[in-house]
């Protein structure tokens, strides 16, 4: 079974912050949980400002330092590559935390358990697109089988470090050309 | 593995708290999860569209156990390009919010202030339904029509036929913040007024203030990536650097309130070089007609004298015209708010973009402006033609009755409300009936408030105890559009013609009801003669929706177009031959404005406040990408986006009043001032200061929004008719951008 990964091009995001806020509904949560968030950097003097918007989650990266690190075995990788928490063990420690280089992990304090992005799992099952990517009006997120993307993209853009944890995220950078 | 998404359902704050919205009674309602019989219930995906914009998204809505899960974009839609924004799917935690009025309320403290508790108390429909017949029968008995105020939208069709068998005169709506220049300038240069533009097929695109990809609003944002993928190349101008912006080629800082003199003198580049569409303008236009008026009214806007209006250089502006004269299809979209109200020239500014337009060649043809190919879906007045209407006698309290294209295009306007109201015809409104609106969309929202004061019975329907909801004598508790019924005609992406579906994805909770709902009730009680059949038995809404889904040939019912949720009609698009204009032509020149004595032609006026020592930046306002205008910030995920505004300021400008990022500003004009903290960025112009709107609610029982943030129209002038008069204003502008500020820090 194929691993799977999402692709970022940031020339088409509107900043709408869609993706994030199908995040939070479809998780759910009080407050509603937030695995994904939309972040903009401005760099330059006026008039030379220049912004640019990433849309970042958990990178189910393929070498991932959570699923390395966990004392209890609870960050599990399913055979697709999905990174998931699994409950019924996870004492909430925090180490996973500590090791992500991208702040994935979140303690939900009402379960002492860790919580993260976990692909919407049920709905890739289901043979449909995570929530975020479904959402998003101009195909600025995307997300597939990871040997695919990897052809599409970049593995960094500015705003984002590439680490060692090899994580499943790729960017397409450069902007529009005109005709 | 099992992923719970039932937890999100269990919200804080359902129980406490929640005194005055009586949240604790409904814990059972906020908390299906609790009730929900297994965990493995079915899951049903019906077919809906969005309520919350003109984009009007197709909504894939999945159900479980009649809680709604989850909503997405539906694929094949032509306004949503299946994708939808952060407002359209946090919108199930506005129906499960536990803020959400529930039942008809009275208040029981007669001191009506926005800053005291009304004391509400709960009545039966019944009750608010038979106070309302008795005050307003008694108001058109005792004042005739012009003593009721309608602060609502002309539309359902239910309620216009309500309003118009009444034969009320006061009508208000926010359309003067909006859209009502642009479309009277539509109206009268190529025909009906249209949003729609052919994005993908353009070839050059010139944004003047067109912000719509902030706004995320889905319909354009997808046209406009397309435009991108195809080679467009687009230029925007905006004081501010936006996403769109971001977004395009080029962009230039411009003065705030000066896009006016850029576009007269791009024309006059087009008119100089001849670099305008010649088959075009010959044959579809009036050009010929009125050639050496034209040209001499052009002829005084050079590049050189735009460049010292708006900062930007004359050598760019004459490239640019160039490029857009060359490089077509070219075009320059207008919408609503993002120029055509924001300043006392704004309706010179819609004239001169739709000349630009115009003489680019591009009206109804590919990559231009079009007319929307729609299925026209026939409204309430021609399934049951009603009685004739009473004649509309009154005073107009907004005094629209001066501005007769205003008038002509029936929006009635906000920002001359409360002048009116307290001055011009004090004491003439009696009754007031609200809905939809927030207090906050109006200049001088305080002074709003000391106008509703002043009438003695005021009704507010709404979703949540929002400002308004404050002044009321009674308050309404209402639907949402994903617990409503309706035919959805695609307009702003629409060269064939689409309708989607609205219905209910879920029931209307406790005691909620929609407007069409409430226009029939308190029709059969004000005006029987206009809510029956010819059979005579009452309109009923449902049987209503039938008949429209029949006539408009959509099916034999509205559930056999339920099923089908999305109708789209292959049709060629045949560009327009004949324009729906007096002359069958697009007018440059317009003569019906001649007749008024309104400027035929575009000219040269400036915004209204200009900088000065006391106010030394512009004030610019915005909407954010992820609130709809006033009515989301009350919302969990919205909120926590973007809980509060700011003062956003350049480093030059914060540098000189020694403000630092996050320190707490005042910020003051001449009619007011609100602190909030600073935020600081490039990408601003030096000389502006930007506060997003939607913020600032008073009312307490808006739980999570309520006393967050500022209310930027506390600093916005409210008009008086004189002054739109004295302004030439003829189209109505409500000047929500034309004012000035100071600032100095109050807290460190």
């Amino acid at each position: 079974m194929t691993n799977y990964g999402w692709l970022f091009d940031a020339k088409r995001c509107l900043e709408c912050h869609a993706c994030e806020a199908a995040c939070s509904q479809w998780n759910g949560g009080s407050p509603p949980a937030q695995f994904r968030a939309v972040r903009g950097f401005e760099s330059g003097a006026f008039p030379n400002v220049r912004t640019q918007v990433l849309s970042l989650s958990c990178n189910h990266c393929l070498n991932a330092s959570c699923v390395k690190v966990c004392p209890t075995k609870a960050m599990t990788r399913r055979a697709d590559g999905i990174i998931h928490v699994n409950k019924d063990v996870c004492v909430g420690c925090g180490l996973c935390s500590r090791f992500c280089p991208f702040g994935a992990l979140k303690l939900d304090e009402s379960s002492r358990k860790m919580t993260k992005c976990e692909m919407c799992a049920p709905r890739v099952d289901g043979g449909l697109q995570p929530a975020c990517v479904s959402v998003c009006p101009t195909q600025a997120l995307q997300w597939g089988p990871w040997d695919e993307i990897r052809q599409n993209g970049s593995d960094r853009t500015e705003n984002f470090v590439h680490v060692w944890t090899s994580p499943a995220v790729r960017f397409i950078t450069g902007t529009w050309k005109q005709s | 593995m099992a992923i719970t998404r039932r937890s999100w359902l269990r919200l804080t704050g359902a129980t406490g708290a929640g005194l005055m919205s009586g949240a604790d009674l409904f814990a059972d309602f906020f908390q299906p999860a609790a009730t929900a019989s297994s965990a493995a219930a079915e899951l049903k995906t019906l077919i809906t569209s969005c309520g919350l914009c003109d984009s009007t998204c197709g909504m894939r809505a999945s159900v479980q156990d009649g809680v709604l899960r989850f909503v997405e974009g539906l694929p094949g839609d032509q306004h949503s390009n299946g994708g939808i924004c952060a407002k359209g799917t946090s919108s199930i935690s506005t129906i499960y919010d536990p803020d959400r009025l529930k039942y008809p309320m009275k208040r029981t403290n007669p001191n009506k202030s926005l800053h005291s508790d009304p004391g509400w108390v709960r009545i039966t429909w019944e009750e608010a339904l038979a106070t309302m017949e008795a005050r307003f029968k008694a108001y058109l008995a005792q004042s005739g029509p012009e003593s009721l105020l309608f602060v609502t939208r002309n539309s359902p069709d239910l309620f216009a036929r309500f309003m118009n068998a009444l034969g009320v005169v006061n009508r208000v709506d926010h359309n003067d913040l909006c859209y009502v220049a642009d479309r009277i300038i539509q109206r009268y240069t190529m025909g009906p007024h249209t949003f729609a533009h052919d994005f993908e097929n353009s070839k050059y695109i010139l944004l003047f203030g067109w912000d719509l990809i902030a706004r995320s609003k889905v319909v354009f944002c997808h046209q406009f990536t397309a435009a991108r993928d195809n080679g467009a190349k687009v230029v925007c101008f905006n004081p501010q650097y936006s996403p769109t912006a971001r977004m395009s080629d080029e962009w230039y800082p411009i003065r705030p309130g000066s896009d006016l003199a850029v576009v007269l003198a791009i024309i006059h580049v087009l008119l100089d070089e001849e670099l305008y569409n010649r088959d075009f303008v010959r044959e579809f236009t009036n050009f010929t007609e009125f050639e050496q008026e034209i040209r001499a009214n052009f002829r005084q806007y050079s590049p050189e004298w735009a460049e010292k209006l708006t900062d930007v250089p004359a050598a760019d502006i004459r490239r640019i015209a160039r490029e857009f004269g060359t490089r077509g299809p070219s075009v320059a979209p207008l919408h609503k708010k993002t120029i055509g109200a924001n300043y006392a020239n704004s309706t010179q500014v819609a004239h001169a973009i739709s000349v630009l337009n115009i003489l680019a060649g591009t009206i109804d043809r590919p990559g231009g402006r079009y007319f929307p190919r729609t299925i026209s879906i026939p409204a309430v007045d021609s399934v049951y033609p009603p009685p004739k209407y009473p004649p509309k006698t009154g005073r107009r309290v907004d005094g629209r009755d001066k501005l007769p294209l205003v008038t002509e295009a029936n929006n009635g306007m906000f920002s001359t409300l409360s002048d009116g109201m307290l001055n011009r015809f004090p004491g003439v409104i009696k009754g007031i009936f609200w809905q939809g609106y927030s207090l906050n969309s109006f200049p001088r929202p305080e002074r709003v408030a000391q106008a509703l004061k002043t009438a003695e019975f005021m009704v507010v329907l709404d979703i949540l105890p929002v400002d308004a909801a404050l002044m009321a004598d009674i308050v309404l508790p209402s639907t949402t559009f994903l617990e409503g019924s309706d035919l959805i005609a695609r307009t702003n992406n629409a060269k064939s013609p689409q309708v989607v579906v609205r219905q209910p994805v879920v029931s209307a909770p406790f005691e909620t009801r929609s407007l069409g709902w409430l226009a029939i009730e308190l029709g059969k009680r004000l005006a029987p003669d206009y809510f029956r059949t010819s059979d005579g038995a009452w309109i009923s809404s449902s049987r209503l929706l039938d008949e429209k889904t029949k006539r408009a040939g959509l099916g034999e019912t509205f559930a056999e177009f339920r099923s089908k949720g999305l109708v789209t009609i292959d049709r060629p698009f045949v560009p327009a031959t004949k324009f729906s204009t007096a002359t069958g032509k697009c007018q440059l020149y317009v003569p019906e404005f001649a007749k008024l004595s309104y400027d035929p032609l575009p000219v040269w006026k400036p915004k209204r406040e200009q900088p000065s020592q006391s106010y030394p930046y512009y004030l610019l306002t915005y909407i954010p990408s992820m609130h709809r205008r006033n009515s989301t910030q009350n919302n969990p995920i919205l909120h926590r986006m973007m809980p509060e505004n700011s003062a956003v300021m350049h480093p030059a400008l914060a540098a000189q009043h020694g403000v630092r990022e996050g320190d707490k500003v005042r910020v003051s004009s001449r009619v007011g001032s609100v602190v909030l903290p600073a935020h600081l960025t490039h990408t601003v112009r030096p000389d502006c200061v930007l506060i997003a709107h939607g913020f600032g609610h008073v009312s307490p029982m808006l739980r999570r929004a309520g006393g967050k943030g500022v209310r930027d129209s506390d600093l916005i002038p409210d008009r008086t008719i004189d002054d739109l008069l004295a302004d030439s204003n003829f189209g109505g502008s409500g000047c929500i951008m034309d004012a000035v500020v100071s600032v100095e820090v109050v807290l460190r």
